[in-house]
């Protein structure tokens, strides 16, 4: 755990500092919003994940891609402190969001949530009307009032707002499971994240509600910066601007399995000549 | 080239569309063995004006062009139905242009058999004869390289191919200056002939060293040799 840092999450003034200068004529890459160096995630003495090293950059897209347990959904959950939750968790090396230690002690992890927004594997709606599931982030963050204006851009940024506004308080439950997924997103961004995190979101739906989620995404990464944890490779290449790639390793004597980062690059790069021959054997299929 | 390599965990997959690669890769070979036959016949034409060869090489100049066709379609084919990324991608777009290459090649050798009925116009002049049977021996010479490259994946004799020493110009350089200093009745007749098979033995080598970058694109992918194309 590094320990530069007197400051929290909610001090809204913390940049980056890693593109400034340099004098390069080139196009500057973006600013790094999470800058993840030698990550181990432990389950009690089970060592989970190790060793991850990637920098997040604004407003990009990131994928994270790789067989089942190799710790892609372990890694995403380190970025909005869900890990916090599951018992014997502990998470060694850094997390830097904007130069902050994100698992500093003082920091608390509820301010972390509003900075980061997550979307789940299945859509999950409150049983409650369309209107209230996408109102619950802003009013549980104590906005008072009269939350319509808020409710519609955020609908509006899911692109689901003409498909919804004239029935605004029936059930979040009679909708599509895509208009779920993308009600799931409205009410991830109502709360003006500054990251959404998504853990697989369109492994429920069909190839159309697939492709509306893809084209939000592209739409929104203007505002948002975004890591995709998917099992969908081709998804991964059209709509990520880096990818991760993660794979297992075997320990030696407890037969247990851990999982690591193998490259970590352009997506372009990653889907047309990757570095690593383990990225080469995942990307084509031809090994499992 | 084997698409399992040595080193891989786990167990194949794909099988069939392993197969299926490894197809495209054997029928490209082929399709170069069918044009290097017909660059030998278009030697033999050169040397002796044979018509019979020559309309041999003709008739078989349409079998390289279905094949042009068929595994051109069949690189679609995977296209669409296997998606394939990284150095599979690489191996189908590969195929698909080193087979127009190939299917270059066989064109320009035939404008070279079609000077059969000028053979003795051609031969008439002993020293331009002579560099032009020179350079179809160097064509030749490359293209099989060419080919050889291919079949062994093998990244050092493609890159010796697109980058050797430009001799082809050196020759297209004495035919020139022979022909500028012709005289004679059939100067032009012989010029005009000459010039024709000239240039497509020279373009017949560039395209050979084509060949070879296509190649180092597929083994390296690096995407400067993609940009290898015939001036």
């Amino acid at each position: 755990m590094t320990d530069t840092t007197s400051a929290t999450v909610s001090d809204t003034t913390v940049t980056t500092s890693t593109v400034a200068g340099g004098g390069e004529p080139t196009v500057e890459p973006a600013a790094v919003v999470f800058d993840v160096a030698d990550l181990d995630v432990y389950y009690g003495a089970f060592r989970a994940v190790r060793n991850v090293d990637l920098k997040v950059r604004q407003n990009e897209i990131t994928a994270f891609i790789g067989p089942s347990g190799c710790g892609k959904s372990t890694v995403l959950r380190c970025f909005d402190r869900m890990n916090d939750l599951i018992d014997g968790c502990r998470v060694e090396g850094q997390l830097l969001y904007h130069g902050v230690d994100l698992y500093d002690s003082r920091i608390d992890p509820v301010e972390v949530r509003k900075r980061v927004g997550m979307v789940f594997q299945k859509p999950n709606p409150f049983p409650k009307s369309i209107y209230d599931n996408v109102a619950f982030g802003p009013r549980l963050a104590g906005k008072k009032g009269d939350l319509d204006e808020t409710v519609e851009r955020a609908l509006r940024r899911a692109a689901l707002w003409d498909e919804v506004k004239d029935r605004l308080r029936k059930s979040a439950m009679g909708l599509s499971g895509g208009q779920q997924q993308r009600l799931c997103i409205a009410r991830a961004i109502a709360i003006d994240p500054e990251v959404v995190l998504m853990d697989e979101p369109c492994s429920a739906l069909d190839p159309i509600a697939t492709a509306r989620i893809e084209d939000l995404m592209q739409e929104i990464k203007t505002d948002y910066t975004i890591i995709i944890v998917t099992h969908n490779m081709q998804q991964a290449a059209r709509v990520s601007d880096r990818t991760a790639f993660f794979t297992t390793e075997v320990n030696e004597q407890s037969d247990t399995r851990t999982g690591l980062v193998v490259e970590f690059d352009e997506t372009e790069k990653i889907f047309s000549n990757p570095a690593d021959e383990r990225t080469e054997n995942y990307v084509t299929g031809r090994f499992g | 080239m084997s698409p399992v390599d040595s080193g891989s965990e786990g167990t194949p997959l794909r099988l069939n569309f392993t197969a299926e690669l490894e197809q495209l890769r054997l029928q490209v070979e082929m399709m170069g063995v069918l044009v290097d036959h017909n660059l030998e016949r278009m030697r033999e034409v050169l040397r002796s004006g044979d018509f019979a060869l020559a309309a041999e090489a003709l008739r078989a100049d349409d079998d390289i062009d279905a094949m042009n066709v068929s595994l051109t379609e069949r690189c679609y084919e995977v296209l669409a139905r296997e998606g394939p990324v990284a150095s599979d991608l690489r191996l189908v777009v590969s195929v698909i242009r080193m087979t127009s290459e190939l299917e270059r090649i066989g064109d320009l050798a035939l404008r070279v058999v079609k000077l059969a009925p000028a053979h003795d116009v051609l031969a008439s002049n002993p020293r331009t004869f002579d560099i032009l049977q020179t350079m179809a021996d160097e064509a030749v010479d490359h293209f099989r390289m060419a080919l050889r490259a291919w079949s062994g994946a093998d990244l050092d004799l493609a890159t010796g191919l697109a980058t050797a020493p430009r001799t082809m110009d050196l020759h297209n350089e004495q035919l020139m200056q022979a022909l500028v200093g012709l005289e004679g009745p059939d100067a032009v007749a012989v010029a005009l002939r000459t010039l024709v098979a000239g240039q497509a033995l020279e373009r017949i080598n560039d395209h050979a060293a084509i060949l070879g970058a296509r190649l180092r694109y597929l083994l390296t992918g690096d995407p400067d040799h993609l940009t290898a194309e015939v001036r």
